[in-house]
């Protein structure tokens, strides 16, 4: 049951990915031209959604379906990690017009692409793993 | 179908967040799934050497991405950009996905595989799941991922590729 709510969720998450042309380069590309409102508005109004959700939590005290109560956590600073891995993340994402969830649809809709995407980004995840003992966090 | 308008789409994902503490007790995100798939063919590093489970609901979510595009794809319900080929990227956006472009893709994927473990997330977890948390460590790589972002699309991208 858990896996199907899973799979579900995760569904609805790429049918608007793709619905929305957010999966695309072009797309990715006309957002950091700022040529078009699309992306700001995808991100905007998902950001702000997912916001209001939250304090709606916190302030109804609600409770998630196996009766635990739900406390999301902000993830931990680490100055190096953000700045420099979220540059190189955006350096991928304009380059391949792909971030994470993307690089999986390609998987579907390109798949050749999807597979090279795939390849490169277990391989810097694997690099990662191996050198993080010397980087700074 | 045509495009989904961004007020439907965007809505439509900051609901995810949500559903998914409500319903799973999770926070947003994809990457992980990665760390996960990494901690299978490395598995004596130490950054691997954690507890998996934890992650294991991220590859069934991107299980889930990949229904959604296989379904779309085989009932031919995806919709492409309308592209303008007057603009620089236009021209470029039309053969972009051309097998002759391997190396942007690899090497793109490279630094989205270690960017996104070394920032600890990725668009879904920090940008989306952490800035509706308000987090400091979000906002700081989400301003990352636009300047990288920035940096390659005006400055990188035009010397590197000619349509």
């Amino acid at each position: 049951m858990k896996f199907l709510i899973t799979l579900s969720l995760g569904f609805l998450f790429g049918a608007v990915l793709i619905s929305s042309q957010v999966f695309h380069w072009y797309r990715i590309q006309e957002m950091f031209h700022f040529d078009s409102f699309h992306m700001f508005g995808v991100l905007g109004s998902a950001i702000a959604t997912a916001a209001i959700s939250i304090g709606l939590i916190k302030r109804y005290k609600l409770k998630s379906i196996a009766g635990n109560s739900i406390k999301p956590q902000a993830k931990k600073r680490k100055p190096f990690g953000n700045i420099l891995g979220g540059l190189l993340f955006g350096i991928g994402w304009g380059l391949t017009g792909a971030c994470t969830a993307p690089i999986i649809i390609l998987l579907g809709l390109k798949w050749k692409i999807g597979l090279l995407l795939i390849a490169g980004a277990l391989c810097g995840t694997l690099i990662f793993a191996i050198i993080k003992p010397k980087l700074p966090e | 179908m045509s495009l989904l308008p961004w007020y439907i789409a965007g809505p439509l994902i900051g609901l995810i967040v949500p559903l998914l503490l409500i319903l799973r007790e999770k926070q947003l995100g994809v990457s992980s799934s990665f760390r996960y798939a990494g901690s299978f063919v490395l598995p004596k590093l130490s950054y691997f050497n954690y507890k998996k489970a934890k992650d294991a609901w991220q590859v069934q979510f991107s299980l889930g991405i990949l229904v959604a595009a296989v379904v779309f794809y085989s009932f031919d319900l995806v919709v492409d950009p309308e592209i303008d080929a007057s603009l620089d990227y236009g021209l470029s956006a039309l053969e972009i996905y051309s097998l002759d472009n391997w190396w942007i893709f690899l090497f793109g994927g490279l630094v989205i595989g270690f960017g996104s473990r070394y920032a600890d997330g990725c668009t879904a977890g920090h940008c989306i799941m952490g800035n509706s948390l308000f987090a400091g460590s979000s906002f700081v790589t989400t301003l990352g991922f636009f300047a990288g972002g920035l940096f390659v699309s005006h400055v990188v991208f035009p010397l590197i590729y000619s349509p």
